[in-house]
């Protein structure tokens, strides 16, 4: 089959699993809304006031975070509850393709809430059509990053009963524990480095910067809070995770 | 010229301190423009060769060839040219019929016009026409199902895998599924089809393999499989006879609440005889595939004990 007909089978892939899923469960839609949103309730609720920007920030990150965590579920749920993987992946479409179809349905899911928070965030700060542009980059790293993480995963559980607990485990701690809902700033300085080891905390790093917030240092790895470090940790990883997805995803049962 | 070729073909799993031989050293082919039936109890073997030949599942020795190319080095060539009905497997239950059918066609590549007409057509054949604008979860399972088929059935792929495709399907739909089952063949496509139903392998199959505990058990025609049974006709009584007064006619069953026993031809004037006199209504018949796969396999296995044999 050419590119040009995998490339049309993603987009089939994302209109009828993502798109024509989303209008026809609309509680998808409301469910994906909501934990970011009360994140950012509390926050408004608790947080000093010139906190709030980051809460936002927060929120468009959380939701390209839990593509991972939609693609791991929806993936494992296809593969193992409908076997719908095996009748897609038994045929002329690249799993590649499969793949890439199943992490763009994942993001339509997340477009409404991504709307909504870049709204909310034009509205607390300005933001130039430049710094737009930059968190949009921010946001297709990390959607590609959770997706490959969310993939990978899905092909190693042989029941659904084993999901539920190891996606709290991961993407909690990808997107609740690091600084993406607060600033790096609240965490004591010498502790820095440590938020670093979650990929997540790259992607915050440079949406902050992106939409003008002020950055915190690492003074004990000054260069890891710099843009060109943040910029080739993310990068980096999104490559690493997209790699390692494809690499060592179990199409084939061992 | 072979479709499919499997030589050797071994699988242990492994798990839990414990191993299970689900294929022992399998050789099979299978003729292209086949339709090639695979019958076997539960934990036999069947969806495991099916699942390493459609290349999802890796041997664990052995090799399989699908139109000379081997499955495990090369998966994505053999992907190309097949199709699978997953056991089990259940569609998308926001999407309709008509939907499932045409967005697989068009992620096999199939251009919009005929995954339209080629949904057209298989949803009337296989009776889902009333059903196609329904969301497969206001379906029932048995329309769920013939709904996966469609969209299998609809494809062109040189070689379809189906694995217990008209499970839960009433015995109309069954028949509509068998119909564009031939009519692939017709088209040109190579079917190997696994089923507990043996009605359906008796009606649909050129020649069948029997697998049992992961070994070939018998391969050739549904007739000359039959022909292996002694017994020519089966005799069945729902009550009015004991085992010990029918065993001198032939092996004798518990089955259905009643007995049954298979017998020659020589010997049905006087059990009928017997019956009428006892006023005992009997069933009689030839001897089914389902005889002759039972008496192939064994009737006392332990899934079966109610038909173990009596006498």
């Amino acid at each position: 089959m050419t590119w040009r007909r995998q490339a049309n089978a993603v987009f089939r892939i994302c209109w009828f699993n993502g798109f024509l899923g989303l209008v026809r469960s609309p509680l998808v839609f409301v469910a994906l809304f909501l934990t970011p949103l009360s994140f950012l309730f509390f926050l408004y609720v608790v947080a000093p006031r010139a906190e709030l920007p980051f809460g936002v920030v927060g929120g468009v990150l959380f939701s390209c975070l839990f593509t991972g965590s939609g693609m791991m579920n929806d993936c494992a749920y296809l593969r193992l509850e409908r076997q719908l993987q095996q009748v897609f992946i038994t045929s002329p479409l690249r799993p590649i393709s499969w793949v890439l179809g199943m992490a763009l349905s994942e993001l339509t899911f997340t477009i409404p809430a991504l709307v909504l928070f870049l709204g909310v965030l034009t509205l607390v700060i300005s933001i130039s059509i430049g710094a737009f542009f930059a968190l949009l980059g921010v946001i297709i790293l990390t959607w590609l990053l959770a997706s490959s993480l969310g993939f990978l995963l899905s092909t190693f559980f042989r029941t659904l009963r084993e999901i539920w607990p190891i996606g709290m485990v991961i993407f909690t701690t990808l997107s609740v524990l690091p600084p993406v809902f607060y600033p790096l700033a609240a965490v004591p300085a010498s502790f820095r480095w440590v938020a670093y080891l979650a990929p997540s905390t790259f992607a915050s790093q440079l949406a902050v910067r992106a939409a003008g917030l002020p950055a915190a240092s690492v003074p004990s790895v000054p260069a890891l809070g710099s843009i060109p470090a943040e910029l080739l940790g993310l990068v980096g990883l999104a490559v690493l995770f997209t790699g390692v997805a494809m690499r060592f995803a179990r199409w084939r049962e061992p | 010229m072979d479709a499919l070729v499997a030589h050797s073909l071994s699988k242990t799993y492994r798990g839990g301190g414990r191993s299970v031989r689900a294929l022992d050293n399998v050789d099979l082919t299978i003729a292209q423009g086949q339709l090639f039936g695979f019958l076997g109890r539960n934990g036999a073997g069947k969806t495991t060769f099916i699942k390493i030949a459609a290349g999802l599942l890796l041997p664990s020795s052995g090799s399989v060839q699908l139109f000379g190319t081997d499955v495990v080095a090369h998966p994505r060539e053999v992907r190309e040219r097949i199709a699978i009905v997953p056991q089990e497997g259940k569609p998308f239950y926001h999407l309709t019929p008509r939907e499932h059918v045409e967005e697989y066609l068009q992620v096999r590549g199939a251009s919009s016009e005929t995954s339209k007409s080629r949904a057209d057509e298989v949803l009337k054949a296989m009776g889902l026409e009333p059903y196609a604008r329904t969301p497969a979860m206001l379906l029932s399972g048995g329309l769920q199902q013939r709904t996966l088929v469609a969209m299998i059935l609809a494809t062109d792929a040189e070689f379809l895998f189906l694995d217990e495709p008209t499970l839960g399907m009433d015995p109309f739909a069954r028949r509509q599924v068998w119909e564009v089952i031939r009519r692939s063949v017709r088209n040109g496509s190579t079917v190997l089809l696994t089923t507990h139903y043996l009605d359906e392998a008796e009606q649909l199959t050129d020649e069948l393999a029997v697998i049992e505990g992961g070994r070939v058990l018998y391969r050739g025609t549904p007739d000359a499989l039959k022909s292996k049974v002694r017994r020519e006709v089966r005799l069945h009584f729902s009550s009015g006879f004991s085992a010990e007064e029918l065993a001198p006619f032939g092996e004798v069953y518990a089955e259905r609440g009643g007995l049954t026993v298979m017998t020659t031809r020589a010997q049905v004037e006087e059990l009928t005889r017997m019956a009428l006199e006892r006023k005992i209504a009997v069933n009689v018949g030839p001897v089914t595939l389902e005889e002759a796969f039972l008496t192939l396999v064994g009737r006392d296995i332990e899934e079966e004990d109610s038909e173990a044999p009596l006498a």
